[in-house]
């Protein structure tokens, strides 16, 4: 029943030919000693993880001011960030222990959750004044967590690289469908409460809760290493392989995981507010991604579309500001919306005709500084200039407006939900098109086009109307979301759809992955909600921002998502990336 | 009436002169490595800010007041700070980059570009608003007489004039006869054949940068002498301008970056006053042109049609 191909034992695992890079240097000598660092590691971060309480508290001494940060009104009362250390620990020890396939990997995982969660904490503590990583010298009492767990953490690392980091072993398990179906729900449900818990994780930020943002970023760090952890432990290749299987199923699945968030912790106004914002941008990100990801035409001006759909939805949805005195079904000014951004999409891609590469980036530059420009100045009345277009009401069904709370079987829901379900629905329904049209002969062409247009045409694709089809369907997405937008928000002005925001949504793009539809999502997300949680650094969003983006380019150019087809392409290190599941024949057997 | 029409010939010259300048480096970069450094608008921007540092922190107040003093140094300042970025700026973000596929370099020049403007904006002081220029040069202005009236030109404006005409031709004539110009144009084109002849590469090509962000940087100190004041969005405006006046001059070409320049400012300049909207749409004009010229004349007026462009 429970087959693996990986052979299990970690001694006849050969490790990855040649290791090179500096961390290897690094370990080399620690070779002979892999187990007793990979240990030592272990127990140095459960030593850190304690020592700042065994400080002060055992003293009888006062805790001090950064308590906050420290969890430790409680003796051993762990929570927050001491928990994650503390089973980052205890994993080690018991992995270094336990013969378990994969373990090098999944120890160098865990180890550098350590290092990133004790360098985080650490940087803050020092930040806010509590000295070098807790080293309070107040009092003459002194604590070294951070730096104590940070070197655990380096120990970890360095023990499981010595020890050799075998291939990540594949999980052939069948069972059951039923079965299989049932592991799909449990997993998707850990999923839900992740995606709650990374919402929720250090609370709303703000003057009254200064660590909020340190703790999200711990937990982001925490949460890095587990999943590089999983990931090592070839347990999410077999979901996905999981989820291949039961493709319906599982899309099923998620739409309704989706659709519980309210339930969960995160189900306040506030983040279904959040939530409402980021699927705007995921669905327009989506549609960039046709243009961008499937069809390779660079948009430096795609934000354009979702303001133009706006726009189109404000002026349609009766607001007083609006210049046609109508009030249309919200499902009607969706349609139109889209409608009109479909065909100014077909015009700003007209000259993709004749101008290909970076020139086309420019072109649709100008067209997007053209529309804030023209917007800007109010052209025809339609934009209301400086003074937006305010007052557009909300959506209604049935009597009941969408940004009231709602109470369903009893059940108390926050306000915003309907929104929220709304959008979720649309996101969905975006990416059902997507991975339609990604798989349809249309996409097919512009992956051909992408990769080499002379070919394509070569080949007998018409890639001009092919082109602007890209444009149009991509702006059509944004123009639904556009409306959308509108009577979320309310108030439509043309300082949403600045060239910032269209960078944005290609930064989205770009660090989601090309082309496929969670990068998109997932891109539109991070973007979005870091700034929310790390409100501390919102002088320094888009510094980090381009800086972020000079990154990916220089070290991970195919994204955090990378597309099946351009994987083999772009994949940096081949030993290190192997094919996704599904390609066990080509696979080189480890010999045993 | 035609003192209006001359006036406004008079800013398109000035402001024309000035992009033309910017545009240099931009006709360059692309010329030699067919990148279009986005980051270059930026580069123009840090130079006007290193310029007034240079002015605010490190002048003594008697060299302060003497322009003839204190000009050029403001120039050297701002030409030594946007080289400076610009050199490190290609080693870092572009020169890991080459061989990559086209849209990555793009890209990263976008980063860059954002991370710059936020870089002086929050550690440049009191960088969020406006800063004040100080007007190093003779201030007023000549007032020329024409029939039914007269036209001002600003001093700042004729300097700005004369000193972009000379670096453009300094810069020509370095490009033409030079040894190093004539790697330059070598690696333009054909960056392996001039490896193989023993030319070095990374070094043209830093050259280039760092020719380019010279250029930029006397603009930028020129830009806010004659203006009175900067900001951090100078940059991205003038840097797209910039582009449009090097694709229109013909990319890859001197002479053309700086007629290219002189038109988009006769074009900003006489759109803002003849045609419908007037100043509020004077920016649309400019992006009008510029797509009209990529579409249908994409080699621009000098440019060569037979280069293969993709």
């Amino acid at each position: 029943m429970t087959t693996t191909t990986s052979p299990a034992g970690a001694k006849s695992n050969s490790p990855i030919p040649a290791p090179s890079g500096r961390l290897h240097r690094m370990a080399a000598p620690l070779a002979p000693h892999a187990t007793a660092a990979r240990v030592a590691g272990g127990v140095l971060t459960i030593i850190g993880t304690y020592l700042p309480w065994a400080t002060f508290v055992l003293n009888e001494g006062r805790y001090p001011e950064q308590a906050t940060l420290q969890f430790f009104t409680v003796p051993f009362g762990v929570t927050g960030f001491r928990l994650h250390l503390l089973i980052f620990g205890i994993a080690a020890i018991v992995l270094a222990l336990v013969r378990v396939p994969g373990r090098g990997r999944i120890l160098r995982g865990v180890g550098w959750g350590v290092v990133a969660v004790s360098i985080l904490n650490g940087l803050y503590i020092t930040v806010e004044g509590g000295g070098l990583g807790a080293i309070t010298a107040a009092g003459g009492a002194v604590a070294f967590g951070a730096i104590v767990a940070l070197l655990g953490g380096v120990l970890i690392v360095l023990g499981a690289t010595a020890g050799g980091i075998e291939r990540r072993p594949e999980w052939r398990w069948r069972l059951n469908p039923w079965a299989e179906r049932g592991a799909l729900v449990v997993a998707y449900l850990l999923l839900l409460f992740l995606v709650a818990a990374v919402l929720t994780a250090g609370g709303t930020g703000g003057a009254a809760n200064p660590y909020s943002g340190a703790v999200f970023l711990s937990f982001l760090g925490a949460l890095g290493g587990l999943l590089a952890a999983l990931s090592a432990s070839g347990l999410l290749n077999w979901v996905a392989a999981l989820a291949e299987r039961h493709r319906v199923f599982s899309v099923v699945v998620l739409l309704v995981v989706a659709l519980a968030l309210p339930l969960t912790a995160a189900g306040n106004e506030y983040w279904m507010t959040v939530a409402a914002n980021i699927g705007v941008y995921a669905a327009t990100a989506i549609g960039l991604n046709i243009v961008v990801g499937l069809a390779g035409l660079l948009d430096l001006g795609y934000v354009a579309f979702l303001g133009i759909g706006a726009f189109t939805a404000a002026n349609l949805s009766g607001a007083a500001a609006a210049k046609f005195d109508v009030h249309l079904p919200f499902a009607l000014v969706m349609v139109i919306s889209a409608i009109v951004a479909g065909l100014f999409g077909a015009v700003v891609g007209s000259p993709t005709l004749r101008v290909r590469g970076d020139y086309l980036a420019i072109v649709t530059l100008a067209f997007g500084e053209i529309f804030v420009r023209t917007a800007q100045n109010n052209i025809f009345g339609l934009t209301g200039g400086s003074n937006a277009i305010p007052g557009i009401p909300q959506v209604e069904l049935f009597g009941t407006r969408f940004s009231d709370r709602i109470v369903v079987g009893g059940i108390q829901l926050p306000a915003g939900v309907l929104y929220y379900v709304l959008i979720v629905l649309l996101v969905a329904l975006v990416m059902l098109v997507f991975s339609h049209l990604k798989e349809s002969r249309l996409g097919r062409a512009w992956i051909a086009i992408r990769e080499d247009e002379d070919a394509a045409r070569a080949m007998g694709i018409r890639t001009g109307p092919i082109k602007i089809m890209a444009f149009l369907c991509g702006a059509t997405l944004a123009g639904f979301a556009g409306a959308f937008f509108a009577h979320k928000t309310g108030t439509v002005s043309y300082e949403s759809f600045r060239f910032l925001e269209s960078v944005t949504l290609l930064a989205a793009v770009i660090l989601g992955g090309m082309g496929t539809v969670p990068g998109a999502v997932l891109g539109a997300s991070l973007l979005f909600v870091l700034p929310e949680k790390l409100r501390e650094f919102a002088d320094y969003r888009l510094l980090l921002f381009g800086l972020a983006l000079v990154f990916i380019m220089r070290f991970r150019p195919q994204g955090l998502v990378p597309d099946r087809h351009r994987r083999a392409e772009l994949a940096h290190d081949p030993a290190d990336e192997p094919p996704p599941g599904g390609t066990p024949a080509t696979r080189t057997e480890v010999p045993a | 009436m035609l003192s209006t029409f001359l006036s406004q010939i008079v800013n398109g010259l000035i402001l024309g002169s000035l992009i033309g300048l910017i545009a240099l480096g931009y006709t360059m970069v692309y010329g030699i490595i067919q990148l279009i450094n986005f980051a270059h608008g930026e580069i123009f921007m840090v130079g006007a800010y290193g310029g007034l540092a240079m002015f605010t922190y490190l002048l003594p107040t008697f060299v302060q007041q003497q322009w003839y003093l204190a000009l050029p140094l403001l120039l050297i300042a701002g030409a030594a700070i946007s080289t400076g970025v610009a050199v490190l700026m290609e080693r870092f973000a572009y020169r890991p980059l080459r061989g990559a596929p086209r849209l990555a370099p793009l890209i990263t020049a976008l980063g860059v570009s954002v991370a710059l403007q936020e870089l002086v904006r929050n550690f440049y002081p009191g960088a969020t608003a406006a800063l004040p220029f100080p007007k190093v040069f003779v201030a007023g202005t000549w007032e020329i007489p024409v029939p039914g009236g007269t036209v001002p030109l600003r001093w700042t404006g004729l300097l700005i004039i004369v000193l972009s005409l000379v670096l453009a031709a300094v810069l020509t004539t370095f490009v033409n006869n030079t040894r190093m110009g004539r790697a330059m144009r070598a690696v333009s084109q054909d960056p392996d054949t001039a490896r193989l002849m023993g030319v070095d590469t990374d070094r043209v090509i830093v050259l280039t940068f760092a020719l380019g962000a010279a250029l930029a940087g006397v603009g930028g100190v020129m830009y806010g002498t004659d203006l009175g004041f900067i900001n951090i969005d100078m940059g991205f405006q003038n840097g797209i301008f910039a582009f449009t006046a090097a694709v229109l001059g013909g990319i890859g070409n001197l002479k053309g970056a700086v007629v290219g320049g002189i038109v988009i400012g006769l074009v900003k300049a006489l759109g803002g006053q003849y045609l419908p909207g007037g100043t509020a749409y004077d920016y649309v004009w400019i992006f009008v042109v510029l797509i009209a010229v990529l579409v249908f004349r994409p080699q621009g007026f000098f440019g060569e049609s037979e280069r293969v462009r993709a």
